[in-house]
């Protein structure tokens, strides 16, 4: 075998960690942008990172948001005997608690996806404004949340530990 | 034009300014199946979790996959039921949705935008309030 199985299953955490952080560059623009428009395009860093053209992430998010969900899910199998046993078995309920929250929230975020993509597409469209900026901010929250608390997860105990 | 300098993520440049290209994302068919999936499919994931309905059980320790809800097995490690949950959810979403589009116009349009992003919020709650076992242990 080429790689040992612990090194398989820590790639693909990592790759996890590394798409979930490219979702979460992309949607803290986007919701920064939606939220706190820019009213004027000089400015320094925190305007010019909300200045970004926050309609064309949407089809990016998506596809970010199903590739981490389905990467997530795959180590999952193996998270719930070599990872959480262990966790459970010295007492860290409360992370574990969260980690029950973190797979909650991502699934309802899978159910956001179709509404969010389409009120980005149609963006041109003031009817929508209010359930954009809505529906951005709840994957902005939930995909901050799946992040910090898969983070300190990692640190709790990561595959290979 | 007002709307370049009031949001420059929506100015000449951006998609914004145009209306939708795409097909998909000029379809109200489409629209509604998205407002009943989204409405649909996070109620299902609550009625789910809160009444352990999954549509299958994965037992992960032996690979063995069976429908609906199964208990563990004894020598046979943990069971997850949330790839069950999932799947159902994301099934009966969209049956909704896809029956949601055979409703005319002008009654999809009468279903509140709101309850797309109000419904998973509300369905926090409970789920939250269902792991109180690992809250207060």
């Amino acid at each position: 075998m080429l790689i040992s199985v612990n090194t398989f299953w820590t790639i693909l955490l990592i790759v996890h960690g590394l798409l979930a952080i490219a979702l979460l560059g992309a949607l803290t623009h986007q919701a920064m942008a939606v939220l706190m428009p820019v009213r004027q395009s000089a400015g320094g860093f925190v305007t010019r990172f909300r200045a970004v053209p926050a309609a064309g992430y949407a089809t990016a998010i998506c596809v970010l948001w199903i590739l981490t969900f389905l990467m997530g899910a795959w180590i999952y199998t193996k998270y719930r005997i070599y990872v959480r046993i262990p966790i459970e078995q010295a007492g860290y309920w409360k992370t574990q608690g969260f980690f029950e929250l973190k797979e909650h929230a991502a699934t309802l975020g899978l159910g956001l996806l179709p509404i969010y993509w389409y009120v980005w597409k149609n963006a041109h469209d003031p009817e929508y404004d209010g359930v954009r900026k809505s529906v951005t901010a709840l994957l902005a929250f939930i995909c901050w949340f799946n992040f910090l608390v898969g983070h300190v997860l990692n640190n709790v105990r990561g595959f290979g530990s | 034009m007002n709307t370049t300098i009031a949001t420059p993520s929506t100015s000449k440049s951006s998609p914004r300014a145009k209306a939708a290209t795409s097909s998909l994302a000029a379809s109200t068919r489409f629209r509604t199946f998205a407002v009943a999936f989204g409405i649909a499919m996070p109620v299902t994931y609550f009625l789910c979790e809160w009444f352990n309905l999954p549509f299958f059980t994965y037992h992960p320790a032996t690979n063995r996959i069976e429908f609906w809800w199964a208990p563990a097995r004894s020598g046979e490690g943990p069971t997850m039921y949330w790839y069950g949950w999932t799947v159902l959810s994301l099934l009966v979403g969209s049956v909704v949705g896809l029956l949601a589009t055979m409703l005319p116009d002008s009654v999809s349009r009468k279903i509140p935008l709101a309850l797309v992003w109000l419904l998973p919020i509300l369905a926090l709650i409970p789920l939250a309030y269902s792991l109180m076992p690992f809250w207060t242990k």
